[in-house]
């Protein structure tokens, strides 16, 4: 697939989500629309996933460690055939199989179920133990919040990824910089980032995490480090696409108003046309 | 007393057995292999024990990503760390996952005996009981945890299995009981009363029922190694066929064994419950005698508690 065309798939991840969780009358904007083009990548071109057969022993697996972005990945699972796409009006429908933090229960191609953060590093550590194990191909990616990178259990993963050398494992952060609080430099400082991983037995690299080109490059180096799991830190914008949102904590979690709703549609549908 | 045997060598041998029929079977651990015992399955099947340091709630964390895998992952620390600092990884990674991963809780309870208040688990069971999904098994004899051990490997679940430190070699005097998830044991017959007990204290039940019986009392004794999913209707029959029920647990009674019995018998038929146990307190140093005589969990204190439920004097 070409990079315009990952583009593509991300802006229209971006739009769906945007509407969805206006449909849902609110839910986590800023950091659902910050990773529209990390899922591009990882479901269009990156990961080897069977949507027909989401059980299929072969697949690779992706854990949503920042459970409440759950809206984003439904709408990438949707775009990628998992189920139609007029089923993501069923976000936060009681009992639908879309609540607003994923769990592997109630749909098939959610791998781990999560909300509390700074769990899903530990589950991928384990699935990548599992396969390296069986000396299988499958590939673990977890995608963090860089919020969510405070917590302790990330860092004892971390330790624990690097012991026994996951090179069969990629953690994404995505790095946009607010959390509920406030501006991450404000409420709790976790920079230098890339070098803590580092010193954490890492390869660390930092891209931009807009640009479907840059985080598919920066994959590729991932699956070529042998020996070590690799950290993508992707720069991000939160509330990515809608102006208002933009680089807001307070856009975390919200709901919008019905001409708040149509102006970053059109600013949405502009970006997708520009 | 009862003989107690170190429980560690029961669960290392078990495990090489199941590692030996199932090469799914995965042990995790948190820098206490050495209260575990489970170097003999490291030497055995090292690329199948994974140890994560001094980092309980990654073990959990590791241990749900394997049986998300499809593996069996035995994930050992001790009780009242692998329920209380790891209590949400459990809640969250492997309950709300609905993973099978098998928690093992050693040296569980006043077997801790000198470590103290900060190592004896007092709410292990209450909170694992109170997760959905959760199997929660308390042995009361060595060769029962081994069965425990090898019955959890099958189970389509999370299972949280209490390991004590000691345990006595033989609750069943000889005879051969082989563990069921779920099942209820009678240990003694009588209908005088009846003392209900879960873990290492179901030795000390029988003892007191020996006692007891000198006396000219009967009571029945109902070992209760599994508390969830539990045998209520030997309960409920206790209650029923006796009409007085002591329970003897080495744990905090709120949330605990005296709880659950009293829960099933306020549904299924009221009856003065006394219940045996921690009460708002932590544990102490000291070994296990002195434990169970500060706690009023010896044969003596059971004996007693008997009576008194019956209006005899002691």
């Amino acid at each position: 697939m070409t990079y315009d065309a990952l583009a593509s798939i991300a802006r229209d991840i971006r739009i769906t989500t945007f509407r969805s969780i206006a449909h849902a009358g609110g839910g986590h904007f800023g950091g659902s629309l910050s990773i529209a083009e990390i899922l591009a990548v990882l479901y269009f071109s990156e990961m080897t996933v069977y949507p027909e057969q989401p059980d299929d022993p072969r697949r690779d697996r992706f854990i949503l460690s920042k459970g409440h972005a759950g809206p984003a990945l439904y709408t990438a699972l949707a775009l990628r055939g998992y189920f139609p796409v007029e089923q993501l009006k069923l976000i936060d429908v009681p009992l639908s199989p879309y609540p607003k933090h994923v769990d592997r229960l109630k749909l098939k191609g959610i791998e781990a179920s999560t909300g509390p953060l700074g769990q899903g590093l530990s589950i991928g550590c384990g699935m990548a133990i599992s396969f390296k194990q069986q000396r299988l191909e499958n590939r673990v990616y977890v995608l963090m919040g860089d919020g969510e990178c405070d917590s302790g259990q990330g860092w004892e993963a971390a330790m624990a990824c690097a012991k026994y050398k996951l090179d069969n494992l990629t953690l994404i952060i995505d790095r946009n910089k607010c959390q509920i609080d406030g501006f991450c430099d404000d409420i709790m400082p976790i920079e230098p980032l890339g070098s803590k991983y580092e010193a954490f037995g890492w390869y660390a690299l930092q891209t931009d995490g807009h640009d479907v080109q840059a985080i598919s490059e920066a994959c590729s180096e991932a699956r070529r480090t042998i020996g070590k799991p690799t950290v993508i830190i992707a720069d991000t914008v939160k509330g990515r696409g809608v102006s208002f949102m933009e680089g807001q904590a307070i856009w975390h979690s919200g709901q919008v108003s019905e001409s708040q709703l149509a102006e970053g549609l059109a600013q949405l549908e502009e970006m997708s046309h520009g | 007393m009862a003989e107690y045997e170190q429980v560690k060598t029961c669960y290392g041998q078990i495990l090489v057995e199941l590692g030996e029929r199932n090469p799914d079977i995965f042990v995790i651990e948190a820098d206490l292999m050495k209260a575990s015992g489970s170097a003999p399955f490291l030497e055995r099947f090292a690329d199948r024990h994974i140890n994560v340091g001094v980092a309980e709630q990654n073990l959990v964390g590791v241990a749900a990503g394997l049986a998300a895998a499809g593996r069996i992952p035995f994930a050992c620390t001790m009780a009242n760390f692998i329920s209380q600092r790891s209590c949400d990884q459990v809640a969250m990674s492997v309950s709300y996952n609905k993973l099978p991963v098998k928690l093992i809780g050693c040296y569980a309870g006043i077997t801790q005996e000198k470590n103290g208040g900060t190592h004896i688990s007092i709410m292990d069971l209450a909170v694992m009981r109170c997760l959905p999904y959760m199997t929660v098994i308390a042995p009361g004899d060595c060769r029962e945890f081994s069965q425990a051990v090898a019955a959890a490997a099958d189970i389509d679940g999370p299972v949280y299995i209490r390991m004590p430190k000691l345990l006595p070699k033989d609750i069943f005097c000889g005879a051969s009981e082989q563990f069921f998830p779920g099942k209820a044991y009678q240990l003694a017959a009588g209908d005088d009363a009846a003392i209900i007990s879960t873990g290492l204290a179901s030795g000390l039940a029988r003892e007191a029922a020996e006692l007891l019986a000198d006396d000219g009392i009967h009571v029945r004794v109902l070992h209760l190694p599994t508390l969830k999913p539990v045998d209520e209707d030997a309960v409920a029959a206790c209650a029923r066929e006796t009409g007085r029920i002591i329970t003897v647990e080495d744990h905090g009674v709120y949330g605990g064994l005296g709880s659950l019995v009293s829960e099933i018998t306020a549904a299924r038929c009221p009856v003065p419950v006394s219940m045996l146990g921690m009460r708002d307190t932590f544990g102490l140093t000291a070994d296990l005698d002195f434990q169970l005589d500060y706690f009023g969990l010896t044969p003596g204190h059971i004996r007693s508690t008997v009576k008194q439920l019956m209006n005899i004097a002691s």
